[in-house]
C-alpha cells in the first residue's frame, strides 16, 4: 500500500533527530513552532521533546554559574511554555530540572558543610528549624489561591537571591517571621520553630509537624550557613554540568519507564474476569491492561473519543499502537490486547451509560493530572468518571508522575483546548458550518472527587495525596516558571 | 501402537508456527487462495455419512488426547479409526491441506493460528457466549436489509416501508408510527376478505401479521408501533361482522386518520402549549439528537419571538441532531452543536434540557436514543431542569430497570462512517502478523474491495475485537424532572397513571 509509506512530517521523531545536529538556539525555536503547530503533541512526545532539549540546554551551557544555569533553563522553559500552555508537561519537565539543578547546587554545598564537622552539626539543626516553616509554605502554595504563591514565599526569596546574589543573604533568616502573613493556619507549628530558631529545642518531636522527612525538600533549605558556602561555591571544582545532565539522562529513564512501572501494579487492581471501561488511545493504558492480561482473563469495553482520538482508538485496538508512534517507537513488537486473548469491545461514547451497570471498572488515561487531584484528559472522560461515580463503579486513573503538574485548576477553561470544528462536522457542509456554532473541546476537566485512585510509576495514591508527590517532586520557588 | 496419537497431539502445535512464521506476506494471499479452493471444493464431496465419521474421529482423537496425559492404555482404542480416516481425507483433498488441516483435527478451523492448543479447543465453544458482551441475547433477531424472503402477502407499501426503517430512512418513534399507519392504510384499502371470512376475523390474524412479522424483520417494532398496533387490531376485531366491506374498510380508514390526528398531530400540540412557557428568554436550551417534538416546540417559541439560543448535542452514527441544527439555523435560531464527548461543555452552558422520548416505562424511566442517559445525568448533576416531552402514546407499561436487558442492538457496522474507515487505512501495514497471515485468504477478496470495505473485515477477522451498537437507553427517573404529555405536565412517577387513563378510554 502506497499509503503504508512512513511520511516524513514533522514532528517527534524527526525534532529528536535534528537535535543532534541544529544548535540549541534553532532546537529551541525549532520545538516552539512544533508545539504551537501541534506536530507534537500529547503528554508522552513532548515530554520527551522537553527532556532532549533541556539536555542539550545544559551541555551547551558555558560557564559554571548555577544561578546562571537556573536561569538560562528558566527562560527556555518560559518560552517553551508560553508556546503552548496547555501542553502543562512541558513546564513540568522544565520544572523537574530546574528542581534538579538547585538538588546538585545543595548537595554538593551539604558536602562542603559536612567537611568541617561542627558547622556541619550547626547547620543540622538550624536545617531542622527551617524545614518545618518549609513544609507549611509548600502547602499554603497549593491552598486555592494559587495566585499567593506568586508572592515569594521566604524560602523562594531565599533560594532565588541565593542564586543571584548569594553574598549578602546570610543576614536574612530572621526574615522568618513574615511566613506567618502568608499561611495563617499553620502558625501553631511556625511558633514552635520560630522559638526552635533560638532556643534550639533538643528534640523537634515537640513540633506538631512531622519532623522526620529527609526528601529533597529536607535538603531543599538553604541555611544561612549554607548561602555563604554557595558564595564561593563556583570555585569549587564540581562538574555542575554534568550532574545535571546526569540526572536529566535519569528524567529520561523515568519517562521511558514509567509505563512498565505502572503497569506492574496492574495485578493489584485488576482481578479475573472484570469487565473494565476506558477510552482513548492511551499507551499507558494499554500496558497496563496488558500487564494483567498476561495473567488473568478479563473484558475490556473500550470508548472510542470521537470526533478527537477515535482513529487513534480504533488503531490500538487493532494493532496495539498509535499511529504517530509509528516510525519512532522502540518496541514497535506491540500487539493488540485481542492478541492477548483479552475480549475488547468498542462502544460509541453515547452508550457509556448504558454500558456502565455492568462494568466493575473505569481506567482513564490522562493529559495532566492537576495539583488537586484533578484531571485533564480526553473529551468525554467527564462524563465516563461521572457515569462511573453514579453507578458506584470505581475510577482508576493511570498515569506517570511527569504529567502530574503543580499547577491548581483556577480557571479550569484555560486548560481545556478546543480542537478543529472540521472534525466534527466537515467543512464541505458549508451550509451547516456557515450557520451553526460546532465545538469540538478536545479535553475534559475531571473533579478529583470523581476519581478513586490514581496510579502512578509510584505506585497507588489517593487523589487527595497527590499534592504531596507534587511537593516532592517540584521546588516550591520553581512553581512559577 | 502408542506413539501415533501423540505423534498426533504434537503435531498441531507445532505445525501452525512454521506456518505463520516462514510464510512471507506476499506468499501467503497465493498460498492461502489455493489452499482454500480444495478444501471448498473437497468438503461438498464428503457425503454425509463420511462427515459423521470424520466428525467421529476427531470427537475420538479428541477424547484421546485428553487421556494421554491421564492414562496408557486407552490411548490404544483410537488410533485405529483415525489412521483410517487420515488417508482417505487426504486423497481427496490434495496434499497442500495438509498445513491447515492441524487445526481442523481438534475441531473448527480457527482464525488465529498463535494460541496454544488448548485455547482452539476451548474458543469455539465460547464463541457464541462472547458475541455483544451482556447483549447476546439481542442478536437472535438479525436485521433484514432486502425484500428477500417477504412472504407474498406483504403489501408494496410495508415492502417500501420496511427498507426505509432498516436504513433509517425513517427513524424516530414518532415517524416510524405514522408512517407504519399510512402503510397500513394502504394495505387495507387494497384488501378484500376472502369468501368464507369476515373482515374482522380475517384482516388482523391474517393479512396484517404478516406486515407486522416482514416490519419487525426489518427493524424491531418501536413502543409506539406496538400501542399502535394493538389499537388498530382492537378497531378492527370491534368492527360489526353485519357491515359491508367497503364500509367497514372506509370507517377503518377514517379511524386512523383520527388517531394519528387526535394522538400525534393534536397531541404534540398540546404538548406544545404546556411547553412553551417553560422557555423564558434568554434560556439556553439542550437537547439531544433529533425529537420532533421538541423542534416544534423551539420552533414554535422562536415563532412567538421569544429570544433564546440552542446547544444540540449529537451523537455518531446517526447524527440525527444534525438535521435538526440546520433546520433550526435556517429558522434563524442561534444553534450550537456538539457531540456527546463534549458534552460536559455543553451542559455548562445551558440553563435547561428538553428531550424527546422513545418512551416512557411504567416505572417512571425514559427509554430513548443511546446518550440521553449521560446528558440527563450530567444536566441533573449540575441541577439543570431536565424536561421530557412525550406524547401518551409513546406510554408503555413496560418496566426497565437498565439498558441491557430490552434494548435494539443495531449492526455494528454502521458504526464506522466512510471517513473512518478512509482514516483507519494505513495501519495497514502494523497490522499484527497472526492476524495478516492468518486472513490470508480475506486478503484476497480485500484487495479487489480495495479499502474501505476491507476495514471492516480486520474488525470482523479479529475474533476478540468487536464493535458493540445498541440504539437505547433508560434514564433513570430521578434525574427527570418533568414529562410534559398532551394530557399536562407531570412527575415521572405519574406515567402509569396516564397510560391507565390513556388507554382506557
Amino acid at each position: 500500500m502506497p499509503q503504508g509509506a512512513v511520511t516524513v512530517a514533522p514532528g517527534l521523531s524527526s525534532f529528536l533527530k535534528s537535535l543532534k545536529t541544529t544548535p540549541v538556539e534553532p532546537s529551541v525555536e525549532h520545538f516552539i513552532s512544533l508545539l504551537k503547530r501541534r506536530q507534537i503533541r500529547n503528554s508522552r512526545p513532548c515530554a520527551i521533546a522537553a527532556t532532549a532539549l533541556l539536555l542539550r540546554v545544559v551541555g551547551e551551557f558555558k560557564g559554571r554559574d548555577s544561578a546562571k544555569l537556573v536561569e538560562r533553563i528558566r527562560q527556555v522553559g518560559k518560552r517553551l511554555t508560553s508556546a503552548q500552555p496547555r501542553e502543562v508537561v512541558v513546564g513540568n519537565i522544565v520544572r523537574r530540572v530546574l528542581g534538579l539543578v538547585r538538588e546538585v547546587v545543595e548537595e554538593n554545598v551539604d558536602v562542603g558543610t559536612e567537611a568541617t564537622s561542627d558547622v556541619g552539626h550547626n547547620s543540622q539543626l538550624q536545617h531542622d528549624s527551617l524545614t518545618r516553616p518549609m513544609l507549611a509554605s509548600t502547602i499554603s502554595t497549593f491552598s486555592p489561591l494559587k495566585h499567593a504563591s506568586a508572592e515569594p514565599t521566604d524560602s523562594s526569596l531565599h533560594q532565588s537571591e541565593a542564586m543571584s546574589d548569594s553574598g549578602e543573604l546570610s543576614k536574612r533568616p530572621p526574615f522568618l517571621a513574615s511566613h506567618t502573613s502568608y499561611a495563617p493556619a499553620s502558625s501553631a507549628p511556625l511558633v514552635n520553630s520560630l522559638f526552635g530558631l533560638f532556643s534550639h529545642p533538643d528534640t523537634p518531636s515537640t513540633s506538631s509537624t512531622p519532623t522526620g522527612h529527609q526528601s529533597p525538600n529536607g535538603k531543599g533549605a538553604l541555611t544561612a550557613v549554607n548561602l555563604e558556602r554557595l558564595a564561593d561555591f563556583s570555585k569549587s571544582n564540581f562538574d555542575l554540568k554534568a550532574e545535571v545532565m546526569d540526572g536529566i539522562r535519569e528524567l529520561q529513564d523515568e519517562l521511558e519507564q514509567s509505563d512498565d512501572l505502572i503497569a506492574a501494579n496492574a495485578l493489584d487492581h485488576i482481578h479475573s474476569n472484570e469487565i473494565i471501561l476506558t477510552h482513548t488511545a492511551s499507551r499507558s493504558v494499554q500496558k497496563f491492561l496488558q500487564a494483567a492480561a498476561r495473567k488473568r482473563k478479563f473484558t475490556v469495553v473500550h470508548a472510542e473519543t470521537y470526533p478527537h482520538d477515535h482513529t487513534a482508538t480504533h488503531g490500538i485496538l487493532l494493532t496495539g499502537k498509535k499511529r504517530d508512534e509509528y516510525g519512532d517507537d522502540v518496541d514497535d513488537m506491540w500487539k493488540p490486547l485481542t492478541a492477548a486473548g483479552i475480549q475488547v469491545v468498542l462502544i460509541p461514547d453515547s452508550h457509556v451509560f448504558a454500558i456502565m451497570s455492568r462494568v466493575n471498572k473505569v481506567i482513564l488515561a490522562t493529559h495532566t493530572v492537576l495539583a488537586n487531584g484533578g484531571l485533564v484528559a480526553a473529551a468525554g472522560a467527564h462524563m465516563i468518571a461521572k457515569a462511573a461515580k453514579v453507578h458506584q463503579t470505581p475510577v482508576v486513573v493511570v498515569s506517570g508522575v511527569y504529567k502530574l503538574s503543580p499547577v491548581y485548576p483556577f480557571d479550569i477553561e484555560e486548560l481545556i483546548e478546543y480542537g478543529d470544528a472540521g472534525s466534527v462536522v466537515p467543512y464541505e457542509d458549508g451550509d451547516f458550518v456557515d450557520k451553526v456554532d460546532v465545538e469540538n473541546p478536545l479535553y475534559d476537566y475531571v473533579p478529583a472527587d470523581l476519581v478513586d485512585l490514581y496510579i502512578t510509576n509510584l505506585g497507588g495514591h489517593a487523589p487527595s495525596y497527590l499534592y504531596r508527590i507534587v511537593a516532592d517532586h517540584y521546588r516550591s520557588e520553581d512553581i512559577n516558571l | 501402537m502408542s506413539h501415533p496419537p501423540s505423534g498426533g497431539a504434537a503435531q498441531p502445535p507445532a505445525a501452525p508456527t512454521p506456518d505463520s512464521a516462514s510464510n512471507p506476506p506476499s506468499q501467503s494471499t497465493g498460498d492461502a487462495k489455493n489452499v482454500n479452493a480444495p478444501a471448498a471444493e473437497g468438503a461438498p464431496k464428503l457425503s454425509a455419512a463420511e462427515l459423521k465419521k470424520q466428525k467421529q474421529a476427531e470427537k475420538q482423537a479428541r477424547r484421546a488426547q485428553a487421556k494421554a496425559s491421564g492414562g496408557p492404555p486407552n490411548q490404544q482404542k483410537s488410533p485405529p479409526p483415525k489412521d483410517g480416516q487420515k488417508p482417505t481425507k487426504e486423497s481427496k483433498q490434495g496434499p497442500k491441506e495438509d498445513k491447515s488441516k492441524a487445526l481442523p483435527v481438534r475441531g473448527r478451523p480457527s482464525q488465529t493460528n498463535v494460541p496454544a492448543p488448548k485455547d482452539i479447543k476451548k474458543e469455539p465453544k465460547k464463541e457464541p457466549k462472547q458475541i455483544g458482551l451482556f447483549f447476546g441475547h439481542l442478536y437472535s433477531q438479525l436485521r433484514q436489509h432486502s425484500m428477500v424472503g417477504a412472504t407474498k402477502e406483504v403489501h408494496p407499501a410495508v415492502l417500501a416501508l420496511g427498507l426505509q426503517y432498516s436504513s433509517y430512512v425513517v427513524c424516530g418513534s414518532t415517524a416510524r408510527m405514522v408512517a407504519m399507519l399510512l402503510a397500513f392504510k394502504a394495505v387495507i384499502e387494497s384488501y378484500q376478505t376472502p369468501v368464507g371470512t369476515s373482515l374482522a376475523r380475517h384482516l388482523t390474524s391474517h393479512h396484517l401479521s404478516p406486515q407486522i412479522d416482514y416490519l419487525r424483520s426489518c427493524r424491531p417494532l418501536s413502543i409506539s408501533m406496538g400501542n399502535a398496533i394493538r389499537w388498530l387490531k382492537d378497531v378492527i376485531i370491534k368492527i360489526d361482522p353485519s357491515t359491508p366491506e367497503a364500509e367497514a374498510k372506509r370507517d377503518l380508514l377514517s379511524e386512523i386518520d383520527t388517531f394519528i390526528l387526535q394522538r400525534i398531530t393534536a397531541a404534540d400540540h398540546l404538548i406544545c402549549d404546556n411547553a412553551i412557557d417553560k422557555i423564558r428568554p434568554g434560556d439556553v436550551i439542550l437537547t439531544y439528537a433529533s425529537s420532533s417534538v421538541v423542534e416544534k416546540l423551539l420552533l414554535r417559541a422562536h415563532k412567538e419571538g421569544t429570544p433564546f439560543s440552542v446547544i444540540i448535542v449529537d451523537s455518531k452514527p446517526l447524527f440525527e441532531g444534525k438535521r435538526l441544527a440546520r433546520n433550526l439555523a435556517q429558522h434563524g435560531i442561534k444553534v450550537k452543536y456538539a457531540l456527546v464527548t463534549g458534552a460536559a461543555h455543553a451542559v455548562k452552558d445551558a440553563t435547561k434540557v428538553l428531550l424527546g422520548a422513545h418512551a416512557m416505562m411504567s416505572n417512571g424511566r425514559l427509554y430513548s436514543r443511546v446518550g440521553t442517559a449521560l446528558i440527563s445525568m450530567l444536566a441533573s448533576s449540575s441541577s439543570i431542569p431536565v424536561i421530557v416531552l412525550c406524547e401518551s402514546v409513546k406510554f408503555t407499561e413496560r418496566v426497565a430497570l437498565d439498558s441491557i436487558v430490552g434494548n435494539e442492538v443495531a449492526p455494528s457496522s454502521e458504526l464506522l462512517s466512510e471517513s473512518e474507515r478512509q482514516a483507519l487505512l494505513p495501519f495497514k501495514s502494523c497490522l499484527p502478523k497472526s492476524q495478516s497471515s492468518s486472513k490470508g485468504r480475506d486478503d484476497g477478496k480485500g484487495e479487489k474491495e480495495e479499502g474501505e470495505g476491507e476495514v471492516i473485515g480486520w474488525f470482523e477477522e479479529e475474533k476478540n475485537l468487536q464493535m458493540l451498537q445498541v440504539l437505547y437507553d433508560v434514564t433513570p427517573a430521578e434525574y427527570i424532572n418533568m414529562v410534559i404529555t398532551e394530557y399536562g405536565s407531570l412527575p415521572p412517577s405519574s406515567v402509569p397513571v396516564v397510560h391507565r387513563l390513556s388507554t382506557n378510554i
